[in-house]
């Protein structure tokens, strides 16, 4: 962040006002100028270290506490907590399927979200607006409320069961909720507009004389896509891949609705281990884990792209 | 080429149908005649309305999520126009690492946060008290206030409060006459962010509840868990309105695609 007080400006005015020491005062003024700042910043540096940063912290500390009791008689210092997901077959499968699905949702935004976003980007600024307006208004209302309208239109009897039974394209209705595919469906959707709003953000970067360049040249429209358009609009894939991965891994209540007992997603897990079991030591140390496995596939995932050919997209 | 662009306008059509799909099922639903919610709805009636207002959970906990996301954001306002302001207008050192300390409760998920805070909160005595609840709430809103307000902050000019404070105005009269008018267009943006973000929450409100406060979405959630109740389409239909008209107010202001625009992880 750039300071944004012009500071050179204002030391000539005082060098014009106080002939006699101007370079002290100013360094007076300079020093009780920040500490007003910090006047300022300590309500809510005070409020976040100590409601955010040491709970954070204070869970860190209890994951490396085992214990089998819940009133902790026999609380140890180990790796216990650590060791037992690592090793156990039920927490490695839940692992793997939070990531799975997780990469599915990616996808599904991916697929569903880029053509969005390039008409997005070859729309007037009006347009966009609409558009923008309409894609990013469901973030503000509960995930609740838009798992509700998933249960209307994938239940038994449902919309959409209804209708393929309707037209005979099904005897049975479908297990559309309360399975995999019913979290995918629901994370995606929530999800969406993110992966949206961040491919169209590098769409509107590109030069558009770059296509048309392309056109003289002789490109068709679909060569002039892959291999203008798309590179140069992989950055903003990234970062909406990156962003929807995320917060797909660390969802809670999609998949608690549209999945249940179903698909025990890592969330879902911890929080049985938290508030229905009240293991309050290893459900941190899941908490961790879950925290380290989002953090290390975003980092990998973001190094292959830099390191691969589009590397110069990325400066 | 038009075949192209067709092709492409007729995916976004579909894709934004796809987002918009399951608020467009519910409302339609609430109206139903039924016994059962469904889309679209048998008949008309208002019965899962006033059926709402039979259910004296669902009253409380509406009253009890607006009671709390006003106070939440009227904190994280407080709060986070300070830490805004000290942020964008003195040189305080380090102040790279105070902005992502502060937007760092965006980046950890919510389930962990509700975790720590619960675990935390226990012996404090503070775990399903409304303080508790408050305080929670106001940390998953301070984020968004600091943003709004140091995008506010970014064009302002600062000439204006030395002219002020030239022309005799004491440093309050500055802030008061001044500076405030100008940034109180982010505050309000702001303040409505944390209000929607705060009446939505679900995952970190899980781990603060109590039997005797409970919150709307907690309702709505318990409720689909249990049983497949109409009364949840006409209160997600309630819930949809007030959204809506606060949408309508932010995108006035600010505009609702340049909020999440600078919701970058």
């Amino acid at each position: 962040m750039e300071p944004l007080r012009n500071y050179a400006d204002q030391e000539v005015s005082e060098q014009v006002k106080v002939t006699g020491e101007p370079q002290r005062k100013t360094k007076v003024r300079k020093r009780r100028s920040w500490i007003a700042g910090l006047l300022l910043l300590i309500p809510i540096l005070l409020f976040v270290f100590g409601f955010f940063i040491v709970p954070m912290l204070y869970i860190l500390y209890l994951s490396f506490i085992s214990t089998d009791n819940l009133n902790g008689a026999d609380a140890v210092y180990s790796l216990q907590n650590y060791i037992t997901l690592f090793t156990d077959s039920y927490y490695l499968s839940s692992m793997w399927l939070t990531v799975k699905i997780s990469l599915y949702s990616v996808l599904v935004s991916l697929i569903l979200g880029y053509p969005i976003a390039l008409t997005m980007a070859k729309s007037s600024p009006k347009i966009r607006g609409y558009i923008t307006l309409l894609i990013a208004s469901p973030l503000l209302v509960s995930i609740v409320v838009r798992n509700f309208g998933w249960y209307l239109l994938l239940l038994p009897n449902g919309t959409i069961n209804q209708f393929l039974m309707n037209i005979g394209l099904i005897k049975k209705p479908l297990n559309l909720l309360f399975s995999e595919l019913g979290v995918v469906i629901g994370l995606s959707n929530a999800y969406l507009p993110f992966m949206v709003l961040a491919i169209a953000t590098s769409l509107y970067n590109i030069d558009p004389s770059l296509e048309k360049a392309g056109a003289i040249l002789g490109a068709s429209p679909m060569r002039s896509f892959l291999t203008i358009t798309l590179p140069l609009s992989l950055p903003g894939i990234v970062s909406g891949c990156v962003l929807v991965f995320s917060l797909s891994m660390s969802a809670y209540v999609t998949p608690s609705l549209m999945g249940g007992a179903n698909v025990p997603m890592m969330p879902v897990v911890i929080y049985d281990q938290i508030n229905t079991l009240l293991k309050w030591t290893f459900g941190s140390a899941l908490s961790y884990v879950l925290l380290g496995i989002t953090l290390l596939s975003v980092f990998f995932f973001t190094r292959a792209f830099e390191k691969s050919k589009f590397r110069e997209v990325f400066r | 080429m038009k075949a192209l662009g067709k092709l492409r306008l007729v995916l976004a059509v579909l894709g934004i149908i796809y987002i918009l799909i399951p608020l467009i099922a519910v409302v339609p639903a609430s109206f139903t005649s039924a016994n059962y919610p469904s889309f679209p709805p048998k008949g008309f009636s208002l019965q899962w309305y006033t059926k709402i207002l039979e259910r004296q959970e669902f009253v409380e906990a509406f009253f009890n999520s607006l009671q709390f996301a006003c106070l939440a954001a009227f904190f994280a306002v407080l709060f986070g126009t300070l830490g805004a302001l000290a942020i964008a207008k003195y040189d305080i050192p380090g102040k790279h690492y105070v902005t992502s300390i502060l937007t760092a409760p965006l980046s950890v998920p919510q389930l962990v946060l509700g975790i720590a805070l619960l675990i935390y909160f226990t012996p404090m005595m503070l775990a399903g008290t409304s303080t508790g609840f408050l305080i929670a709430h106001t940390i998953i809103c301070i984020p968004y206030v600091i943003r709004l307000v140091l995008t506010g902050l970014s064009g302002f000019d600062y000439n204006l409060e030395k002219a002020a404070a030239i022309l005799g105005a004491n440093p309050f009269i500055v802030f008061w006459k001044v500076t405030l008018p100008l940034i109180r267009p982010a505050m309000i943006s702001g303040g409505l962010f944390a209000f929607l973000t705060s009446f939505d929450n679900v995952t970190v409100s899980l781990f603060m509840i109590s039997p005797n406060m409970r919150t709307l979405p907690i309702e709505i959630f318990s409720t689909m868990q249990d049983a497949y109740n109409p009364i949840v389409a006409s209160v997600s239909s309630v819930v949809i309105f007030i959204s809506v008209i606060l949408i309508v107010v932010l995108e006035k202001i600010h505009g609702v695609g340049k909020v999440f625009g600078g919701t970058q992880h």
